[in-house]
């Protein structure tokens, strides 16, 4: 193990051999030798201040000022006249109730279904096992636009779920076009691609729990329904908790393609979401100041339910090792 | 120089392969424990026919649209709103027909670059802080890492104004190289330096000192006894950079801003151009998605392993 200063474990070979001539090593060398974890952290570590926390400084900066993205035009600085607005633009608590709406109807098909076929299949075994697991992954690998593509033929007025509708004497439905619709159909192609993949991870979660507990458990006298809440679950509850804030903080990502090549967030505004506005306002409306005064605001938002969500998986944690 | 690799040949088992061999032996490990409710041989059969069934409607839920979409490209165009679950007779026609509207090969190919360019630039980064993160002590170690798994909760949108920006000023955008290098520290990145670092943390310290006593230096040892024998993690791993790379939306499309540049790209604007012909839009998109199917079906355990462990922490 290459332990800070315990030995001159350093870059090149002859600075080692130098280091053993001396006796004590300097404090020049003792520096050098602490130096190789950070030389091989340096270019990740500048990728994320470069691309990701810079960034984010100058978000800050910005939603102090009116711009409009152009080098030549004035940067004028409005003070906090940009939070005003992100709390009072209907448009904005449109796309927050929005989202909010989306990631709880997705949260059954991307957490609660997930686990349950995971936990009533668990113990299917063998050649069919593995036809299903390559079966239920491949939504996954579809590349969004492709699926995009598909679903809005598969929806379209002329498409297929409109045929067995129209085999059962309903009119066709033009799902994505129609306010009460398109944030739903939004969410069935979301979902589409969620569900399969989600119970892969919750059946590897399952994989990696000992039998032993749940043994214990049943010599104890626990039944099966027992069993389920105060053992399995508990143990899986890095994973689900996994599951839930990958839904919570990246369901408006996933949605991103969808909304751009079907919907444009329309129609009237039914179908868009935070992440879909926040680009909008960025590169449709250009207003810098706006755009990122809301997504610093949807940034401590979406930070602060991730602690919470943490905590509450802390208070049911069950220390299994 | 030799019995370390072969050391470390019996040593990779343990922290390569864990996901497979865990997979193979689920079934019979979860299958004991659990008390069975069903206590005839008629109900344990019902209980085995009603899980099958479940798993057959997920699947058949699952591939129904992919199926459909590949269906309907190699219908003849006249046959497009045909029901018929099976195509026939098949038509190649609505693929000629995208060959000669679309720039397929050159969409192709970009999305190539980009997606490769991405991947082993991410494996090389990520390799490195993983080294870094997994075999060292070092002040300030705990801070470092939070700083990259707090990175994971940023998202693009607060970031994209600052970024393209920046990329304006290096005349990167619209270049294949614009939507690359802010890649290098994307959430698929973060997480694939927590994986490794887990590899990495898991590598047998013997051989480390016995490199070290060897008189290996750091940057060596990596490249000739963590690097052979961490191979299949990385190999799963460059699989799962690449399908997320290839598939990526948001920033090509920020970056790029025109249909001729990514697959993507083209089948949007392809979308809006060719309004309903839908055969030929399912062509387009049948073969966006191409290549990542040929590479599920000749490395289907990997891919979904690899996908499934970087889900797990």
């Amino acid at each position: 193990m290459f332990v800070e200063l315990a030995a001159p474990a350093t870059l090149l070979a002859d600075e080692g051999r130098a280091a053993v001539q001396a006796a004590r090593p300097s404090l020049a060398r003792r520096l050098l030798a602490a130096t190789p974890p950070y030389l091989y952290l340096l270019p990740a570590l500048a990728c994320l201040v470069l691309w990701t926390y810079k960034p984010l400084v100058e978000a800050v900066q910005l939603s102090f000022y009116d711009w409009n993205l152009l080098p030549t035009s004035p940067m004028t600085y409005v003070g906090l006249d940009k939070y005003r607005q992100v709390f009072t633009q209907p448009s904005l608590r449109n796309a927050a109730v929005n989202t909010v709406v989306y990631v709880v109807l997705l949260l059954p098909f991307s957490v609660v279904l997930p686990t349950v076929i995971a936990l009533v299949t668990r113990r299917l075994g063998g050649r069919s096992r593995d036809v299903y697991r390559a079966l239920v992954f491949t939504p996954i690998l579809v590349a969004p636009v492709a699926a995009a593509t598909v679903w809005r033929w598969l929806l379209d007025p002329t498409g297929l779920s409109n045929q067995v509708l129209g085999a059962f004497g309903l009119a066709p439905h033009n799902w994505l076009r129609e306010e009460s619709t398109a944030l739903l159909a939004i969410l069935a192609i979301t979902a589409w691609s969620m569900c399969g993949f989600a119970m892969l991870i919750v059946s590897a979660g399952l994989t990696g729990i000992s039998g032993d507990y749940a043994e214990a458990a049943a010599i104890d006298g626990a039944n099966g329904w027992q069993i389920l809440r105060w053992v399995t679950l508990p143990l899986l509850r890095t994973t689900l908790l996994f599951l839930v804030l990958t839904t919570v903080l990246l369901s408006g990502q996933w949605s991103f393609p969808l909304l751009d090549t079907l919907t444009q967030g329309g129609p009237a505004d039914s179908s868009t979401n935070v992440y879909y506005l926040l680009w909008e306002l960025g590169f449709r409306n250009f207003d810098s100041g706006l755009a990122s005064a809301a997504g610093i605001v949807f940034f401590v938002v979406f930070g602060l339910i991730a602690a919470v969500l943490v905590k509450l998986a802390d208070r049911f944690s069950f220390h299994d090792n | 120089m030799s019995t370390i690799s072969a050391e470390a040949g019996g040593a990779r088992q343990p922290g390569g392969d864990t996901g497979a061999a865990s997979a193979a032996s689920g079934g019979a490990t979860e299958g004991g424990p659990v008390v069975r409710a069903a206590s005839t041989p008629g109900r344990a059969w019902a209980a085995t026919a009603g899980r099958h069934a479940v798993m057959v409607v997920l699947s058949l839920a699952s591939v129904f649209p992919i199926y459909w979409m590949y269906a309907g490209s190699v219908r003849r165009p006249a046959d497009i709103l045909s029901q018929n679950p099976l195509p026939w007779p098949l038509s190649l026609r609505n693929y000629s027909h995208v060959l000669d509207t679309l720039d397929v090969p050159v969409l192709l190919f970009n999305t190539l670059v980009i997606a490769a360019g991405s991947t082993v630039g991410q494996l090389l980064v990520c390799l490195l802080a993983a080294y870094a993160f997994g075999v060292w002590d070092f002040r300030g170690k705990n801070i470092l890492f939070l700083l990259f798994v707090a990175a994971w909760l940023v998202p693009l949108q607060v970031t994209m104004i600052s970024n393209y920006l920046v990329l304006n000023k290096l005349g990167l955008l619209n270049t294949l190289a614009g939507v690359v290098v802010p890649s290098l520290c994307s959430t698929a990145a973060i997480l694939a330096v927590l994986m490794l670092r887990q590899h990495m943390q898991a590598f047998p310290r013997e051989l480390l000192d016995a490199a070290r006593i060897d008189g290996r230096g750091s940057w060596t040892t990596l490249w000739t006894v963590v690097v052979p024998n961490i191979r299949p993690v990385l190999a799963s791993l460059g699989i799962l950079l690449f399908i997320t790379a290839w598939n990526e939306y948001f920033w090509p499309a920020l970056v790029l801003q025109r249909a001729n540049s990514v697959i993507q790209l083209g089948i949007r604007g392809y979308l809006t151009q060719e309004g309903s012909d839908w055969g030929a839009i399912m062509a387009a998109s049948g073969l966006a998605c191409l290549p990542i199917f040929a590479l599920y079906v000749v490395l289907q355990r990997q891919v979904i392993d690899a996908f499934v462990r970087s889900g797990l922490r």
